[in-house]
């Protein structure tokens, strides 16, 4: 107890962090040969990625009804619990309790293990995330390269998914689905590396606190913007959210890859969607608006101090919320691209202005022309 | 997006199959280069985001109905039901008053006022003469209006308004026909029943003339003039007068005795 309220309370604060991960706490504890206590941590990771795939689930797909009912001058889910809130925990038991078919010619195998990797991947990813100073499961040295491999690896549920029901349909969108992420991924890449480049490291933590000074966002002249810009387009497609949504463009393709999942397997391809969503928010946070770092401004000694005094967790939760907020913004006002408007949009355009901001990037990490610049 | 100006299309005259025609040249489009067509798209998506944005902090139309029947908030151009306008008594001697007023008879005083009122707050008066416009309007003949010769008007005067939902498409027409602004569409929409024969309605409560011939008369004669009509009761269709392929209702009182075989339950509408 008496250890752990003064943790608590430098955690509530956001000045004079010391990074400290539940994969060090795990390690120092196997150190000083407490095996209980390295258990016990890798116990409390395993509970807060299960509790926030839980929670995420629930809460980002009510948020998204509500915010697309708002956008369109209705009210949304209002009758299950107070304003609607118990809507999703209802729909959840509904999926449970529905028939899990399998088609009678489908791959079964592929068929069953198809949801089960397309919700993997984000959820690795959330064991990642650096979400405070002292609220990070493992910060791998290689952060970045690994999440985006990792996150490009998710496409295979997807594709398996549509291979595996032998539906044509399911086979279209998830062949759509494949072109789409292999080609999004490199534009997402080539904007990662841009900030991989001024932070000079690969570890989320360290690129984070690379940001004290100000947001690479605005820190950097210009290329910071529009690395953010392509970084949270080239994610968009590839998470297949609205505008990018063909590979289950339900006026084309009935559902999509998903066609012929029913009961808790689509639900875990829903589930996966949303938070694909979320790692996809709280990266671009991360990397280009400070992660858990307050808003800082150079010399104004003042102002930082006034922002030191709001905790890490809510900087992190109210930028990443931001940019989820305007991705459903984004789903709930543009129409659906055509395949060929989707290719040509990243090859002729998107591909380029990568390659040239990348350019552009490297003369100003060089010159160390930011605002702000550390010596 | 690209547009012609007025002053770039060239008029001139051409001779086609041999006959001089009038030709309006209007110049090809011009494409729009990478960088007209970028900010072009790029506005198109600022601007649709702008509005979306504004519908999020706009007001919300959507209604909590069943819970919200006494305060539901309807379009003013929103038809349900068709309606007789009525007139409440006090106000239809307010309205002759300022008659009178205007044709230089004396005002009425405040003591024959009150008598004539008395008694008759209640009951509303129509302001229909019977003239049978709605009928020949309604494009679906849902309207039947019946007449009846007034014994103390000597005149033709309303006896029944019999109007069809069943068969009514709510356009408005008989309204808008209606030259003594009797008729009007009103938003009560629970009008379901079990049974057909209960969507023809009387809309009149009172057959008799019209308010504007009933209060120039006295107290006494105005109880005579008006017999009072129910809204789906007494044999439909009345006076003799039967509508295609609709059998007459009896409407029966629920609690009194034994119902007969072909009753309907009184429902009330």
């Amino acid at each position: 107890m008496q250890t752990l309220i003064p943790t608590l309370l430098s955690a509530c604060v956001s000045a004079g962090w010391t990074v400290q991960t539940n994969a060090d706490r795990a390690t120092a504890a196997l150190a000083a040969s407490n095996t209980w206590g390295a258990a016990w941590s890798i116990l409390v990771s395993l509970l807060v990625v299960a509790l926030l795939v839980t929670l995420l689930g629930l809460g980002l797909i009510y948020l998204e009804r509500k915010i697309a009912a708002l956008f369109q001058s209705r009210l949304g889910p209002m009758r299950v619990g107070p304003y609607g809130l118990l809507q999703t925990v209802m729909d959840t038991i509904k999926l449970l309790l529905k028939e899990d078919i399998v088609p009678d010619k489908a791959d079964k195998v592929l068929h069953l293990l198809a949801p089960a990797i397309a919700l993997t991947t984000p959820v690795v990813v959330l064991g990642l995330l650096p979400y405070g100073p002292l609220a990070q499961l493992a910060d791998v040295n290689i952060g970045i390269l690994f999440i985006s491999a990792i996150s490009g690896f998710g496409v295979l549920g997807v594709l398996l998914g549509g291979w595996s029901s032998n539906n044509k349909w399911s086979l279209i969108g998830a062949m759509r689905a494949g072109a789409q992420i292999i080609s999004y991924e490199l534009s997402a890449t080539l904007a990662l590396l841009v900030v991989v480049m001024f932070a000079g490291t690969l570890s989320l933590s360290g690129i984070v606190e690379s940001q004290a000074e100000g947001w690479w966002v605005w820190r950097a002249p210009l290329v910071g913007l529009v690395a953010f810009l392509i970084h949270l387009i080239a994610s968009t497609a590839e998470i297949n959210r609205l505008p990018f949504d063909i590979p289950e463009g339900e006026s084309e393709l009935a559902a999509g890859f998903h066609t012929e999942y029913s009961g808790m397997r689509f639900s875990f391809f829903f589930l996966a969607e949303f938070v694909n969503m979320f790692t996809v928010a709280a990266l671009t946070t991360t990397l280009f608006l400070g992660g858990w770092m307050p808003f800082h401004v150079g010399e104004w000694a003042r102002f930082n101090e006034v922002m030191d005094h709001i905790p890490p967790l809510v900087w992190f939760s109210f930028k990443t919320g931001f940019i989820v907020f305007v991705i459903m913004w984004v789903r709930w006002t543009f129409p659906r691209l055509r395949v060929d408007q989707l290719m040509h949009f990243e090859w002729k355009f998107l591909l380029p202005v990568g390659f040239a901001n990348l350019v552009a990037a490297s003369v100003v990490a060089l010159g160390n022309w930011y605002f702000y610049p550390v010596a | 997006m690209a547009h012609v100006e007025s002053s770039d299309v060239k008029e001139t005259r051409m001779r086609v199959a041999g006959i001089e025609v009038p030709v309006s040249i209007v110049p090809r489009l011009a494409k729009e280069g990478y960088r007209g067509r970028f900010s072009t798209g790029l506005r198109g998506l600022l601007s649709g985001m702008r509005l979306t944005l504004g519908y999020f902090f706009g007001p919300v139309i959507t209604q909590q109905y069943p819970e919200n029947r006494k305060t539901l908030k309807f379009p003013e151009r929103y038809r349900a039901i068709l309606k007789l306008k009525f007139v409440p008594m006090k106000e239809a001697i307010t309205s002759w008053d300022f008659k009178r007023r205007d044709e230089g008879l004396p005002k009425v005083d405040a003591h024959t006022l009150r008598t004539w009122l008395r008694g008759y707050e209640e009951v509303k008066y129509h302001k229909c003469t019977g003239c049978g416009n709605c009928e020949k309007a309604c494009p679906n003949g849902s309207i039947k209006v019946i007449t009846r010769y007034g014994e103390i008007t000597e005149d033709r005067e309303l006896d029944r308004f019999i109007w069809r939902m069943d068969s009514c498409m709510f356009c408005n027409a008989c309204v808008q026909a209606c030259p003594h602004d009797a008729l009007e569409m009103g938003p009560e929409f629970e009008n379901a029943v079990y049974d057909r024969r209960l969507l023809i309605y009387n809309l009149n409560t009172q057959a008799g003339a019209a308010a504007r011939f009933v209060v120039e008369e006295e107290a006494e004669m105005r109880r005579k003039m008006m017999a009072p009509r129910e809204v789906c009761g007494g044999p439909i269709p009345l006076n003799g007068h039967y509508l295609p392929r609709v059998e007459p209702l009896q409407v029966v009182p629920l609690l009194d005795g034994p119902a007969p075989e072909n009753a309907v339950a009184e429902v009330a509408l």
